[in-house]
Order: structure tokens, then C-alpha cells, then sequence
């Protein structure tokens, strides 16, 4: 059974710790916001230069709903759309170094024995720190995708542009695989983080995760699929599966015992 | 009622065995010190008793529950004072109080009274809204020891709680541990700080894999040492410690320059023939005074011993 309000208690001193750490919280929370201005501006850039190059692209047999766009206005949606794939990055990277930091961060500093000397299931504390995570990395993963879409339509020189960067796969992408890869990232680091005495060693897992993303960043930008909102969904219950198979892993791993004999 | 009772409490780690078959009654209300070499068991027995890891065979309860089927239970009712203190470097001491106490289970309000409570009491009031990342050795202890005590638990675990801090504060400490006894509750004392034990310790219990001795500090001396006298001369001890062995209620004596160390069987029945004889032998006396050895000595002597049966480090 989970004691919510402990496990809200974790979640808020976990947040706590994270607002003194001026460094992490820049390091970790700017260059997405950064990301998302950087994909408007180099959207705008393409709207204004007309490159030869786009006519070569078979844009129609890609996607038909490509057919009849302008060379600038067809270049900034394949820009916008694999820039969009991008974002995927976002919930992986940021819940990974913030559990990093919070667990190897406890083990290095010997605070994990006085909390598991409290009252409170590991599961508590595992979900207490998971959630403590993978909260941040979404919704900065949302906001700056919010930012981009909204910036869109000041950027786009077509009204059809962010209809067609923002479309249906892309959607489902952000709202369903999204959260997925944060909890697969963040599953992999409790299990590093037994292994581990570094945060940055931890660290090391996203780059793993960045595997699957940067496929689809590639398939999109060769043409070898569609990120349609069945494969969106494919994909999605790939990682659902994925998920739930390390996140038990990872229950595993966290265990009062462990932790205090077998860490190190 | 006992605050911990353990009956033969084992814990292997594959094949090494760490605390072999512990047979412990702490009554409640007891300082209890828990004595042993470093690598003896003592962390592995107090990790089991707070139910941090369980048994590999054996039962244990503390304040009346089962560290093994009633774990929660236990972790609501102990307190404990780790090695390190385990403090969080970038919150401040209140907000780490406060943490902790809502973690056992108090409200916002409690949890705030009883920071303020013990941070008044530990003299660490002004530095209430610091980083603890600033904070002394002395002072992280004491925040720590603070925490262990937020929930007002029947049964605290100490490991070295005086360690790393000045005398003033050390003495502050452990007229806490005083304190806290007096309010009732049982202390669980780790430390190497023997003075520190003889003066606090209602109970010793001296630990190396197997518990080797558990007794008052005063009878474990009388055990090891009988009762003996100290008796001073104003020339060399050593020409008349055969005369004194020979007095039939002697039952040991050693002498070292100006000092005769005897054994008696009851000091205050003997003393006086004592006297007559050194005094007949011509031995200008002094004075004369009742020996009660360290508790170092003691714990030296359980442990050298120890190792002689054992045969094992």
C-alpha cells in the first residue's frame, strides 16, 4: 500500500535539494528551453532562404500531405519535424540526471541509511524519487514543446506548416512515449546507481536511451517511414512493456537490504 | 518490560557470520552499552534490531515488536544515530528536521514544534535557517542526534554519539542520554568511548561476533577483578608481597614500586589484618584505597580472553 503523503513529503524535499542546487538546476533545465528557441529561429531561417536542394525531395511520396507545398514552406515542416523528433530526447536526459544526482547523490553522502531508517516502504521511496524525477523532465519536456508549437505559427511561412510539423504521430509521441522514456530512463539509473559512485556515471545510461530516438530521428529523415499515430502508438506500447519490465528490475534492486549491504 | 529481547539472532553474509546467536534482554528505561572491536557485529546487530536487514535465523523484538513480521512497527519506534550523521549538505537544519519528522509520520505543526524543541535544546536555534553544509562536526552530530529523537521514540540507537565533538558539547550529550533514561526511554550506546560507557551505562554488554559478557559495569569488574585494595607505601612494594600472599584471605597480589595491588575476598573484613601485618613487617603505610579498575581494563581483559577460547580474531 502507498502512503502518499510520505511519499509527496520525499517529493518535496527532493525538490528542495534540487532549487539550492543553482548549478544542476541551470545546467539541466536551460539548454532545453534553449533547444526549443534554437528549432524557431533555424525554422524561420529556412522560411526565408529557398534552397534547390528541397526540390529534390520526393516530399509527395513521403507523405502526400507534403504534395503542393512551397520549396521554403516544405523545408520548414521536414526541419520541424525531425527538429520535433528531437524533443523525445528532453524526458530521458533530464529525469536521468536528476535521479542520478538524487540517489548516487544520497549514497555518496550516506543519507540513504537514516531515511530507510524510517518508517516508509522502499516502494515509497523508489515511486517518491522516480516521481521526484521524471516530474521535472516532463513537463519542461511539454513546456518547450509548447513553446515550439506555439512559436510555429509566427514562424511558418504557410499556415499549413505547424498542422503538418504538429502532426497526429508527433502528438501521441509527446503525450504517450514521453513519460515512458522518462520512467525507462530513470528505471535504468536506480540500477545503475547500485553499480556506481559517480552521478555522471549514471549518466552514462541516457546515452543507451538516446539509441531508439535517434532511429527515429534518422527513419524520418531518410524517408523510411511516417511517424503516423499507429506507429506512434506501436512504439509507445513497446516502451509501456519496456517500462514495466525495469521498473520491476528496478523495485528489485531498491531494496532496504541491498541498499545497506550490497551498495557500494 | 524489556525494550529488546533477542534470542539466538544470527546474520550471515555468505559465509562469513557476522553476529552469531545474540542472546540479549535490555529492560526498558536501561542505558544499554553495546561494546566490540571494530568489525565485532555491532553495526550488523543494530541494523537488524531497527529493522534495516533481517535475521538469517534467530528472533528479535524491539519495544515489543518483531523486527522481522512487524518491521514498520520497529522503524516507527526506534530512533537512530548512524555512523555518519547523514544529513542533508543543502537544506537547512530546520527543513531537515522537519523532513524527517513528517517521514514519521508527524503533522506540519508537530513536526515544526518538535524541531524547534530539540534545536533549542541542542543550542542550534540561531542556525536554524543555515545550510547544515556549514555546520561543524559537533554541530551536524547534534542535529543528528536531534533527529533521531523528533518522534519520541521509546528506543534510541547511538552509534559514537560524542564522537568528533569538544568536551562541552560531548558532556551537553550526554546529559541528554541522562535525560532521556530518566523520561524512560531505552538507549541502545555503540561507542569505543569506554569512560564514556562507565559513566553512562546501566548495562555492558561486550561483543566480538558473540556477545562474551553482558553485566552491570560494576559486576563485570568484580567478576574479572574481585574486590582489591590499592595499598600505597612510602618504600619499594615488591620485598613484601610474599608475606602478603601468604595471609590466608588474600587471594592475589602484584606489586609495582611503591604499590601493592591485593585481592581480597571482603575488603572491608579484612583490611584491618592487612594493615597489622604490613605494619608488623615494618612497611610504613601511606594510605589505602579501594581499586576499581577502568573499564578498559575490563573490556580488555573480556576481549583478550575472548580471543584465548576463541582462538579467532
Amino acid at each position: 500500500m502507498l502512503h502518499w503523503e510520505r511519499i509527496s513529503v520525499l517529493i518535496c524535499k527532493e525538490w528542495l535539494e534540487l532549487r539550492r542546487s543553482r548549478g544542476l538546476l541551470l545546467s539541466t533545465f536551460l539548454p532545453p528551453l534553449i533547444l526549443a528557441l534554437l528549432a524557431l529561429g533555424l525554422i524561420f531561417a529556412m522560411g526565408l532562404v529557398s534552397d534547390p536542394d528541397t526540390a529534390e525531395i520526393p516530399a509527395a511520396a513521403i507523405d502526400p500531405a507534403l504534395a503542393g507545398l512551397g520549396l521554403e514552406a516544405l523545408a520548414q515542416v521536414i526541419f520541424g519535424r525531425q527538429f520535433s523528433t528531437l524533443f523525445l530526447l528532453l524526458p530521458m536526459v533530464i529525469p536521468n540526471v536528476l535521479a542520478s544526482y538524487s540517489i548516487v547523490g544520497e549514497k555518496n553522502r550516506c543519507t540513504l541509511e537514516p531515511l530507510l531508517a524510517a518508517p516508509i516502504s522502499t516502494g515509497d521511496v523508489l515511486l517518491g524519487k522516480v516521481l521526484a524525477a521524471i516530474i521535472p523532465g516532463i513537463a519542461l519536456t511539454w513546456l518547450c514543446a509548447l513553446i515550439f508549437a506555439a512559436g510555429l505559427g509566427f514562424v511558418a511561412i504557410d499556415p499549413a506548416v505547424p498542422g503538418l510539423v504538429l502532426h497526429p504521430g508527433w502528438m501521441v509521441m509527446l503525450l504517450l512515449a514521453s513519460p515512458l522514456l522518462a520512467l525507462i530512463s530513470v528505471a535504468l539509473t536506480v540500477m545503475v546507481s547500485a553499480r556506481v559512485n559517480d552521478p555522471r556515471s549514471a549518466q552514462q545510461i541516457a546515452g543507451v536511451l538516446i539509441v531508439p530516438v535517434m532511429l527515429l530521428f534518422f527513419g524520418q529523415m531518410l524517408g523510411l517511414f511516417v511517424l503516423n499515430p499507429v506507429v506512434a502508438l506501436l512504439f509507445s506500447l513497446v516502451l509501456a512493456l519496456v517500462a514495466v519490465g525495469l521498473l520491476w528490475l528496478a523495485t528489485q534492486v531498491f531494496q532496504r537490504e541491498k541498499i545497506l549491504t550490497r551498495w557500494r | 518490560m524489556n525494550a529488546i529481547e533477542c534470542h539466538r539472532l544470527t546474520r550471515q553474509f555468505d559465509r562469513l557470520v557476522a553476529v552469531a546467536d545474540l542472546d540479549l534482554v535490555i529492560p526498558a528505561g536501561t542505558i544499554f552499552g553495546f561494546l566490540g572491536p571494530n568489525g565485532a557485529g555491532k553495526t550488523t546487530t543494530v541494523r537488524m534490531l531497527c529493522a534495516l536487514i533481517a535475521p538469517s535465523s534467530g528472533t528479535a523484538r524491539v519495544a515489543g515488536f518483531d523486527v522481522q513480521t512487524q518491521a514498520a512497527a520497529v522503524r516507527a519506534a526506534t530512533g537512530i544515530l548512524t555512523e555518519t550523521p547523514g544529513l542533508y549538505d543543502t537544506l537547512s537544519a530546520l527543513e531537515n528536521l522537519t523532513f524527517f519528522a513528517r517521514l514519521y509520520g508527524l503533522s506540519a505543526m508537530q513536526a515544526a514544534e518538535r524541531a524547534a524543541h530539540y534545536l533549542r535544546l541542542f543550542e542550534l536555534w540561531e542556525r536554524r535557517h543555515d545550510p547544515v553544509g556549514g555546520f561543524s562536526k559537533g554541530m551536524r552530530q547534534k542535529l543528528a542526534i536531534a533527529r533521531a529523537l523528533l518522534h519520541d521514540p521509546p528506543v534510541v540507537f547511538l552509534d559514537e554519539p560524542t564522537a568528533g565533538l569538544d568536551p562541552a558539547a560531548a558532556r551537553a550529550v550526554r546529559d541528554v542520554i541522562k535525560t532521556l533514561r530518566a523520561g524512560g526511554r531505552t538507549i541502545f550506546l555503540t561507542t569505543h568511548n569506554l569512560a564514556e560507557a562507565d559513566e553512562l551505562c546501566d548495562l555492558i554488554g561486550v561483543f566480538r561476533t558473540r556477545l562474551i559478557s553482558l553485566d552491570t559495569p560494576a559486576n563485570l569488574r568484580a567478576r574479572l577483578f574481585g574486590q582489591s585494595v590499592r595499598v600505597v607505601l612510602a618504600g619499594p612494594a615488591a620485598p613484601l608481597a610474599p608475606l602478603v600472599q601468604r595471609l590466608p584471605f588474600v587471594s592475589e597480589v602484584s606489586a609495582e614500586e611503591r604499590v601493592l595491588l591485593v585481592r581480597l575476598a571482603n575488603p572491608d573484613q579484612h583490611n584491618p589484618a592487612l594493615v597489622r601485618a604490613l605494619v608488623a613487617a615494618g612497611a610504613d603505610i601511606c594510605y589505602l584505597e579501594p581499586f576499581t579498575p577502568s573499564l578498559e581494563t575490563v573490556y580488555l581483559e573480556l576481549i583478550q580472553e575472548a580471543v584465548t577460547v576463541n582462538g579467532s580474531g
